[in-house]
C-alpha cells in the first residue's frame, strides 16, 4: 500500500496551513512532530478527507482518495485531535454506533468493541456513561473507535495527550502489536513517544516537511553538536539565555547540568553527546521564535548543494507536472532518504518543484 | 440500517431540551382538554344549568332531542323552545349573540332577529340544497380549535427536536462520523429516516392525546354531523363546506401530519447548513413562522399559494377554506404534494450538504 501526497497544499485565509507538501508512505509507523500550528492537524484531516486541498493530491495506490469514496474510508481509522462526543452513550454503546458507521455486522461490532475496550483499559467502565469520563478516558475511547474496523491506514492525531504513564506505555504496546502492515501515522509533542514506536519521523514546520527519516538518521543532523556540561547553579541561567538549550538537570552538588547544541564546545570542559529527537525538535521549535542563528547559516551553506542535486534531478521532463517533481525521479524512499540524508536540508528537495530558485 | 437509525432515535430522543419540550407539549395537551372541558357551560333556558361534566350532559340531550336532518320543523321547534322569557333583558344586544346552550346558540345565529324571535328565514336560505345532520358537535369542535394551538406549539417542538440532527454534529463528532465507511451515505439517510420517523411519532402521540379523550368525553355521535350547524364563534364561518364533524377531524389531523414532514424537511435543510443547533432552532423557527406575518389578504390571489406553506397546514381553516373541488374532496389536499417536496429537497439537500461539508 502505497499513500502518496502529492505538491499538497491547504489554505486559509491567505495562509499556508500545508504547503506545496509532498511525502510518500508505505507500511510503517510514523511519526509526525512540529511546534503548535505546524500544520500537524490539517495534513491530517486532508489526509482523512475531511477538507479538500486548495491544490494537490493524495492518492492511494495511484487513485486520488476524492474518488474512491467509501472504499478508502472504509480503510481508514481517525482520532482527531479534539472531537465531540455523544455524552449520553456509554462507551460500548458509542462504540457499537461507530462499528455500524464502519459497516461492521452486529455480532462483528460487539465483539470488537468488547476486545477494544479492553485494549485501551476501559472494559471496567464499558456501561458507564461518556460524561462521567476523564479526558484520558476519551481520549482512550477515541483510539478505540479508530481500530474498530482494523483500518490499514490509521491516523491518530495527538493520540497520547492526556494519557498518563501507565496509559502511554499501554498505547504504545497496543500500536505496535497493531502496525504490522499497515500505515500508522501519529502525532504528538512527546518525542519520546514516537522515538519508541515510530520507525520514520516527519518533522512539520510551517506546513512543510522540514526532516524526513528514521530517527537516529535525522538526528544525525546535530552529531557533533550536542553538548553537556555542568556549570554552577548560578550561571545557568545566562548559560541557556546563550545557547539553544534543549535540557537543564539540576544536581544535588549544587551544580546545573545544561545540554545545549552548539557548532563549537560551548565550555572548555563540555562533552558531546549523542543528539536525540529531543534535541531536534527543540532546535527547530526554537529556531521558530528566533533564537537561534547558527545552524540555519550552516544550512544556507549546504542550500547551495541541495539546489544543484534539486535541478539534478528534475531537470529531465519538464512538461509533465508530476514528473517535474523530484518525487516522480526518485523511485523508492529509501533512495530518497538517502539522497536526503547526504544533503542536510532535506525541506527543499522535498518541497520545491524544479529546484529552488531564490 | 436498522441500527444506525435506531441510534439516532436514541441521539434525537436523549436531548434534554427535547425532552423537556415533549414533556411541556404533552402537558399542554391534557391541560387544554381538561380545562375546555371544565370550562364548557351550558343552560337548558327552563331550570338545569352547569358547567363540566354536567354542561356537555345538558348539551348532548338537548341536541339528541333534534338529531338527525335538520328541517323547517326542527326550526320552530327551537325558537319556541329557547324564545328567551320576556323578562330577559337583552340591553340592546342581538339575541344571535345570545348563548345558553350549544343548539340554542346554532339557531339563534340564523334563525333568530334581535329579539330572539324566527326571523323568516327557513333551512333552504340558509344552506340552499345541502342537507345538514345535527347533532352533538360542541365538544368536537372546540377540541379541534385547541388542536390549532397544540400543534403550533409542537411545530416548534419537531423544530426543536430535529434542529441538532446535522447541525449536532458539527461541534467535532463530525471528524468521527465522515472518516467511517458510511458516514457521507447511510449516516445522513439514517439521521434524515429517523428524524422524520420521530417526528411522525410525536405528532400522532399528541394526535392521541387529542382525540381519544375527545372521544370518551363527546361521544362519537358528534362525527357525524355537518359542521355547519355550530354554535356561534367556531370555524364553520371560514369552512363554508357541508362537511361532517369527522370530515373536519380527518383533514385536520392529515394537515397536522403534512405540517410535521414540511416542517422536518425545512429544519433538515437549515441544520446541515448551520453551525450549532441553537442557530438551526431560529432559523427553522423563522422560517416556519414569518409567513403567517405575510401582508396577503384572503381576497389576494396568492393566498391560495401562500396557505400552502407549513404553517397554514396546521392552523388548518385558511387552507380549508379554499376551496371544495368536489363533495368532500378539498383544495387543502394540496398539502399532501406540498409536503412531500418539503421533505424531499430537504431532505436530499441536507444529507448533501453533511456529506461534502468540511470539518472547521
Ligand atoms: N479551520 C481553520 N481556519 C483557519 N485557520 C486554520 C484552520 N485550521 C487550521 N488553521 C491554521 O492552520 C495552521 C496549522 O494548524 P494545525 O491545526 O494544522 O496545526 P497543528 O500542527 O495541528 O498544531 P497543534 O500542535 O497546536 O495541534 C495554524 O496556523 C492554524 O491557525
Ligand atoms: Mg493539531
Amino acid at each position: 500500500m502505497e499513500l502518496k501526497i502529492i505538491r499538497l497544499t491547504k489554505t486559509f485565509d491567505s495562509k499556508n496551513a500545508v504547503d506545496d507538501l509532498m511525502l510518500t508512505l508505505s507500511n510503517g509507523v510514523y511519526g509526525l512532530l512540529g511546534a503548535n500550528g505546524a500544520g500537524k492537524t490539517t495534513l491530517m484531516r486532508l489526509l482523512c478527507g475531511l477538507q479538500r486541498p486548495t491544490s494537490g493530491k493524495i492518492t492511494l495506490n495511484g487513485k486520488n482518495i476524492t474518488g474512491l469514496g467509501e472504499r478508502y474510508q472504509s480503510l481508514l481509522g481517525y482520532l482527531p485531535q479534539h472531537f465531540g462526543y455523544y455524552p449520553d452513550f456509554t462507551a460500548y454503546e458509542f462504540l457499537l454506533y461507530i462499528s455500524a458507521l464502519k459497516g461492521l455486522s452486529d455480532t462483528a461490532a460487539k465483539k470488537k468493541s468488547a476486545a477494544l475496550l479492553e485494549a485501551v483499559g476501559l472494559a471496567a467502565e464499558r456501561k458507564h456513561k461518556i460524561k462521567t469520563f476523564s479526558g484520558g478516558m476519551k481520549q482512550r475511547l477515541g483510539i478505540a473507535q479508530a481500530m474498530l474496523n482494523d483500518p490499514r491506514i490509521l491516523i491518530l492525531d495527538e493520540p497520547t495527550a492526556g494519557l498518563d504513564p501507565k496509559e502511554r506505555v499501554r498505547f504504545r504496546n497496543l500500536i505496535s502489536a497493531f502496525a504490522r502492515d499497515r500505515i500508522v501515522i501519529l502525532s504528538t509533542h512527546i518525542v519520546s513517544d514516537v522515538e519508541y514506536i515510530a520507525e520514520d519521523i516527519i518533522l512539520m514546520k510551517s506546513g512543510q516537511i522540514i526532516h524526513f527519516g528514521k530517527p537516529q538518521e535525522i538526528t544525525a543532523e546535530l552529531n557533533g553538536q550536542v553538548w553537556e556540561f555542568a556549570v554552577p547553579a548560578a550561571q545557568a541561567e545566562r548559560y541557556a539565555a546563550a545557547f539553544d538549550t534543549s535540557n537543564l538537570r539540576h544536581t544535588d552538588s549544587g551544580k546545573t547540568v545544561l545540554r545545549v547544541i552548539a557548532d563549537r564546545p560551548p565550555a572548555a570542559h563540555a562533552i558531546q553527546v549523542p543528539p536525540n529527537l529531543e534535541d531536534l525538535y527543540l532546535f527547530y521549535s526554537r529556531e521558530a521564535a528566533g533564537q537561534s542563528t547558527m545552524l540555519t547559516q550552516r544550512f544556507r551553506g549546504a542550500a547551495d548543494q541541495a539546489d544543484m542535486l534539486t535541478q539534478k534531478l528534475t531537470h529531465k521532463s519538464e512538461d509533465d507536472a508530476d514528473q517535474q517533481h523530484p518525487f516522480r525521479t526518485i523511485r523508492s524512499r529509501t533512495e530518497m532518504e538517502r539522497k536526503i540524508n547526504d544533503h542536510t536540508n532535506c525541506n527543499r528537495i522535498m518541497n520545491h518543484e524544479g529546484g529552488i530558485k531564490e | 440500517m436498522k441500527t444506525l437509525i435506531s441510534f439516532e432515535l436514541r441521539k434525537l430522543f436523549s436531548r434534554r431540551l427535547t425532552q423537556a419540550a415533549l414533556l411541556a407539549v404533552l402537558l399542554l395537551s391534557i391541560l387544554f382538554t381538561s380545562s375546555t372541558y371544565r370550562n364548557m357551560y351550558a343552560f337548558d333556558g327552563k331550570s338545569r344549568d352547569g358547567s363540566g361534566r354536567e354542561a356537555v350532559e345538558i348539551d348532548r340531550s338537548i341536541a339528541e332531542k333534534y338529531a338527525g336532518i335538520l328541517t323547517d320543523e326542527k326550526v320552530q321547534q327551537m325558537m319556541s323552545d329557547f324564545a328567551p322569557e320576556s323578562s330577559l333583558d337583552l340591553h340592546g344586544m342581538n339575541a344571535a349573540y345570545l348563548y345558553h346552550n350549544a343548539t340554542q346558540s346554532a339557531a339563534f345565529r340564523r334563525f333568530s332577529d334581535l329579539n330572539g324571535r324566527w326571523n323568516g328565514l327557513t333551512v333552504s336560505d340558509v344552506f340552499g340544497d345541502e342537507v345538514i345532520r345535527i347533532g352533538y358537535i360542541n365538544g368536537w369542535l372546540e377540541t379541534s380549535q385547541n388542536m390549532t394551538v397544540i400543534f403550533l406549539v409542537l411545530s416548534l417542538v419537531i423544530i426543536t427536536m430535529i434542529a441538532p440532527v446535522f447541525s449536532g454534529e458539527y461541534s467535532g463528532v463530525d471528524q468521527i462520523l465522515l472518516t467511517t465507511r458510511y458516514g457521507r451515505t447511510r449516516c445522513a439517510a439514517a439521521k434524515v429516516l429517523a428524524g422524520i420517523l420521530a417526528a411522525l411519532s410525536v405528532t400522532a402521540v399528541v394526535s392521541a392525546t387529542q382525540f381519544f379523550p375527545a372521544l370518551l368525553l363527546y361521544g362519537s355521535d358528534g362525527l357525524r354531523c355537518s359542521i355547519l350547524f355550530a354554535p356561534a364563534g367556531f370555524l364553520d364561518g371560514f369552512i363554508p363546506f357541508n362537511l361532517t364533524c369527522g370530515t373536519l377531524f380527518a383533514y385536520q389531523i392529515l394537515l397536522i401530519f403534512t405540517g410535521a414532514v414540511s416542517v422536518s424537511g425545512i429544519t433538515f435543510l437549515v441544520s446541515a447548513a448551520s453551525k450549532s443547533p441553537m442557530t438551526a432552532l431560529a432559523v427553522s423557527a423563522a422560517a416556519y413562522l414569518l409567513p403567517a406575518l405575510l401582508p396577503v389578504s384572503e381576497t389576494s390571489s396568492l393566498f391560495r399559494y401562500l396557505t400552502l406553506l407549513p404553517v397554514y397546514h396546521v392552523q388548518f381553516v385558511s387552507l380549508m377554506s379554499i376551496e371544495q373541488i368536489s363533495g368532500g374532496i378539498l383544495y387543502a389536499l394540496w398539502a399532501v404534494p406540498v409536503s412531500l417536496t418539503f421533505l424531499g429537497i430537504g431532505s436530499l439537500a441536507s444529507s448533501r450538504i453533511y456529506a461534502k461539508h468540511q470539518v472547521k
